[in-house]
């Protein structure tokens, strides 16, 4: 039995001196002189990007040592492709699938970094839009199936410059951008909305169907300039002035009368907005819960000072259905809206923390008789991270309503009225919902699979190709890629 | 007033009545963070209460287009291309954002507010196998010598992950060695140091040591599968008056230590190293284990003291990093899975305050691995951190 215990000593003596104690046993660390001189960063090659392919932010590395040049001038480029195909299996104007593309380039530099001015940035940017669009082909809806549906062309979008200032503490509460800007990129924004593909999740339906050529949104800018300021640390304040209208003349197709994006018209009216934003957690909050549930909160207002058509009565008080109407509509002084934006965290997984569930929603209103669209709105909900470990993945489901001014739906029942058995639907309210799953492939590569319905499409307006009826429902599919270059 | 904390809590650990006594408190004072709307603090403050104000105070991107600010450290003495004071930042991203491939360290000097790069290392050193990535792992000595760890990866993952290093650096920025052993393996966290001029300990995380790619996942949870291989290991260097800093010994002190792979963060492990001011203490942030645990008698035992003993465990923590102490003695460690800084009172363990010092919205919960590195200034007053989102060293001051 002693002899036993004895063993048993030795053994655990062993398991200690040559497990527990690595330290007892490992060499001390080797130190090996180096003459700096000698030593020289190898080149990576052509095809020096595929090392890090799978983890690298962009496809093609730094770009051949041009990001790097760049840098080196306070300069960053930024190449993005955004490809689709969707199609709508129902309902329309016809049925099939169209291809559709955008690539982005964006140039910023810093004027710290390149003659140091501290505080300022300078960007350009521009778009070559190409592929076919399909809400225009096939869907004739209001909320159309992408945001990236534009005219084909090459043309400049974003030429502005901003400038930071600083208070005594080395914080900059107040910057001022100027230049040509598209407000889609400040204003009325919805972090969670973003992850959409239909374009009234980005730049919403009432700007875009009742601002002059949509508004300076994608792929349209105005010139203007705008103030940024932070009043506290959960506050902030964006207001700016622009042009009244993104295209130098009204009426034409805004993206035809500025083909390339260089008229830089200012013959507008004056467009005037202010946003409000409150956002919980701020810099410097102390933190009372484990597990915060962050939002942020939005309220807006714009004024647009042109002249705006009313949309059923001409300047003679008559029906521009009625034949004995001089056809010219009746103008209203200006035109506005006000607007409320929320995104709220409602849950936050205590086991993977990367795991949340979001809720947003935006609503905005705009005068009825000089608007096609006076109410519109979007919610949903968003899950990140939905199965385990796929972190960087999105699950969304959204839905839009897009409600038609009474003005428009009176204009169709005077248009009935005047014109029996002509077949005049009054329009009313669309609805639309979207599911969407963002799979995260690569840094530099998401996909994903789309699908939304549209509820009485455009309103509920007549389908030429089918007397009598109005446009069918429209089930939309498709699938999106990215790809950063 | 540093040094009773230590004593304190020493004795804590012995009477079990106080400790018991402690537990309580410090329960009622995390219960009280949770629940009460608008929680200022304890009576009598802590650090996070003293700052108000967050300024970027410099890119730290170099010319190279290095990206993912890891290390800060405050220089102790001028020396060559540093001033006392100099705030250096290393980089652990190459320009394509590949993690485990950043050359570069940059020096901020407050009093000029310019930011020069210190250092550029080549991307491949042969006495350093597969690369460079440096790390959290970073201090400079008083006889100004720089040394900074290595967890180097050659496609941006763990996958890929070498055991690595530690360089020496001169003042001015040249490398003039290269350590590597058995026992080093992925330095990783912010170092812990007892400096004696001719003489020094370090302390460093070592996370590697068998950690597989991010794509290696335990087939019952869906994740990364957790290793306890990571330990702290103390170095005991001799300095020569101009001669670089040699080891002369080494004991591994911590072992153990929760260590993983991860696609978005690399690596996570242990990664706060801060000495009590007496010495007899080192805390080791428990990241993968969501605690701060302390190791007793760091310089001078000659064994393993496994993870130590927990001195505070989730609540506010979310992922802790790098960690730094207080002139009051408090711990301050910065979240990584959130963009909040949070205090600890080492002696109760109780979580005194958590402060949003990166909340950006863009990531989930906001911040989440925005924050890394961490320092004081020598009067003790103003916070330097990083953000990785923004690639910025910040300065937090009263």
């Amino acid at each position: 039995m002693k002899q036993l215990l004895h063993a048993r000593w030795i053994i655990a003596w062993t398991v200690l001196w040559t497990g527990a104690g690595t330290a007892f046993c490992a060499p001390l660390p080797t130190s090996t002189p180096v003459d700096s001189a000698t030593l020289a960063s190898p080149s990576e090659g052509v095809f020096g990007f595929m090392g890090g392919i799978t983890h690298s932010s962009y496809l093609f590395g730094d770009l051949w040592g041009l990001r790097p040049w760049l840098n080196h001038y306070g300069i960053s480029l930024s190449i993005q492709e955004t490809s689709e195909v969707l199609g709508n299996a129902t309902g329309g104007l016809q049925q099939g699938a169209d291809y559709e593309g955008l690539t982005t380039g964006d140039l910023q530099l810093d004027t710290g970094g390149a003659f140091g001015l501290p505080g300022g940035t300078l960007n350009v940017s521009g778009l070559f839009i190409h592929g076919t669009n399909l809400s225009a082909q096939n869907l004739d809806d209001l909320q159309t199936a992408s945001g990236i549906e534009a005219d084909d062309g090459v043309r400049v979008w974003e030429v502005w410059y901003d400038q930071k200032f600083y208070d005594s503490y080395g914080t900059s509460p107040v910057d001022i951008k100027i230049g040509q800007e598209s407000l889609d990129q400040e204003f009325m924004i919805s972090t969670n909305a973003l992850y959409f593909v239909n374009t009234m999740f980005g730049w919403p339906m009432v700007p875009s169907a009742d601002l002059p050529g949509g508004g300076p949104a994608y792929p349209l800018s105005a010139l203007g300039a705008r103030l940024q300021w932070k009043p506290a640390n959960a506050l902030k304040i964006l207001a700016g002035v622009f042009n009244g209208s993104p295209a130098p003349t009204s009426g034409d197709d805004p993206q035809q009368a500025d083909e390339y994006g260089l008229s830089f018209p200012l013959n507008g009216g004056l467009l005037a907005i202010a946003e409000l934003q409150f956002t919980y957690p701020a810099l410097g909050d102390l933190a009372v819960s484990s597990t915060p549930l962050s939002g942020t909160y939005r309220l807006g207002f714009w004024y647009d000072s042109e002249n705006f058509a009313d949309e059923r009565y001409d300047d003679e008080g008559l029906s521009l259905a009625n034949p004995t109407s001089d056809g010219n509509p009746q103008l209203h002084p200006g035109d506005y809206s006000v607007y409320g934006v929320v995104d709220q965290k409602l849950w936050i997984s205590k086991k993977d923390t990367n795991r949340s569930l979001s809720f947003f929603a935006r609503a905005m209103w705009a005068p009825e008789d000089r608007n096609l669209i006076d109410f519109s709105a979007n919610a949903g909900f968003v899950l990140k991270d939905p199965f385990a470990y796929r972190t960087d993945d999105i699950l969304g489901i959204g839905m839009g309503y897009a409600h038609v001014s009474s003005a428009v739906a009176g204009l169709a029942a005077d248009t009935a009225l005047y014109n029996p058995g002509t077949f005049s639907p009054q329009p009313s309210g669309e609805t639309m919902i979207e599911a969407t799953y963002q799979l995260f492939v690569f840094p530099w590569f998401t996909l994903q699979p789309d699908a939304q319905y549209v509820f009485n499409p455009g309103g509920g307006i007549a389908n030429p190709d089918a007397p009598g009826q109005l446009l069918g429902d429209e089930l939309v599919l498709g699938i999106r890629g990215t790809i950063v270059f | 007033m540093n040094r009773r904390h230590t004593i304190r809590n020493k004795k804590s650990v012995r009477n079990g009545n106080m400790q018991l006594a402690r537990f309580a408190a410090s329960i009622l004072l995390t219960g009280a963070l949770l629940v009460a709307p608008g929680f200022a603090g304890p009576a009598g403050g802590g650090f996070l209460e003293t700052i108000h104000h967050y300024v970027s105070v410099a890119s730290t991107i170099p010319d190279n287009g290095d990206v993912n600010p890891y290390a800060v450290v405050v220089a102790p003495v001028s020396a060559g291309a540093i001033r006392r004071g100099d705030v250096l930042v290393d980089n652990f991203n190459g320009m394509s954002n590949l993690q485990g491939t950043g050359t570069t360290i940059m020096d901020y000097r407050p009093s000029t507010k310019e930011v020069n790069v210190f250092a550029v290392l080549p991307r491949r050193i042969p006495q350093c196998p597969v690369g460079v990535g440096l790390t959290t792992a970073m201090t400079m000595l008083k006889s100004g010598w720089v040394i900074v760890g290595s967890a180097p990866s050659t496609d941006g993952t763990t996958k890929t992950l070498g055991a690595g290093c530690l360089f020496v650096l001169d003042p001015n920025g040249r490398l003039v060695s290269v350590w590597t052993g058995p026992t080093i393996d992925a330095p990783w966290g912010n170092m812990a140091v007892i400096d004696n001029g001719d003489s020094a300990y370090l302390f460093i995380s070592m996370a590697g040591f068998d950690v597989p790619g991010p794509d290696v996942v335990d087939p019952k949870t869906g994740y990364p599968p957790i290793l306890h291989k990571a330990t702290v290991l103390r170095l005991k260097l001799s300095i020569p008056a101009g001669q670089p800093p040699e080891v002369v010994d080494q004991t591994v002190i911590g072992s153990g230590f929760a260590q993983r792979a991860d696609k978005d963060s690399f690596l996570v492990g242990p990664t706060g190293l801060v000495l009590s001011p007496d010495g007899q203490t080192l805390y080791v942030t428990d990241s993968a284990a969501n605690q701060i645990v302390a190791i007793s008698d760091p310089a001078t035992r000659d064994d393993s003291a496994g993870i130590g003993r927990v001195v505070t465990h989730g609540g506010l923590l979310a992922g802790p990093l790098a960690m730094t102490m207080t002139p009051e003695g408090h711990l301050l460690v910065c979240n990584g899975k959130d963009g909040r800084a949070v205090e600890v009172d080492p002696e109760t363990g109780a979580q005194l305050a958590a402060k949003w010092i990166d909340p950006d919205e863009a990531q989930s919960p906001p911040g989440n691995g925005d924050l890394f590195g961490l320092a004081l200034s020598e009067d003790g007053k103003r916070l330097y951190y990083v953000q990785d989102d923004t690639n910025t060293l910040m300065e937090a001051v009263p």
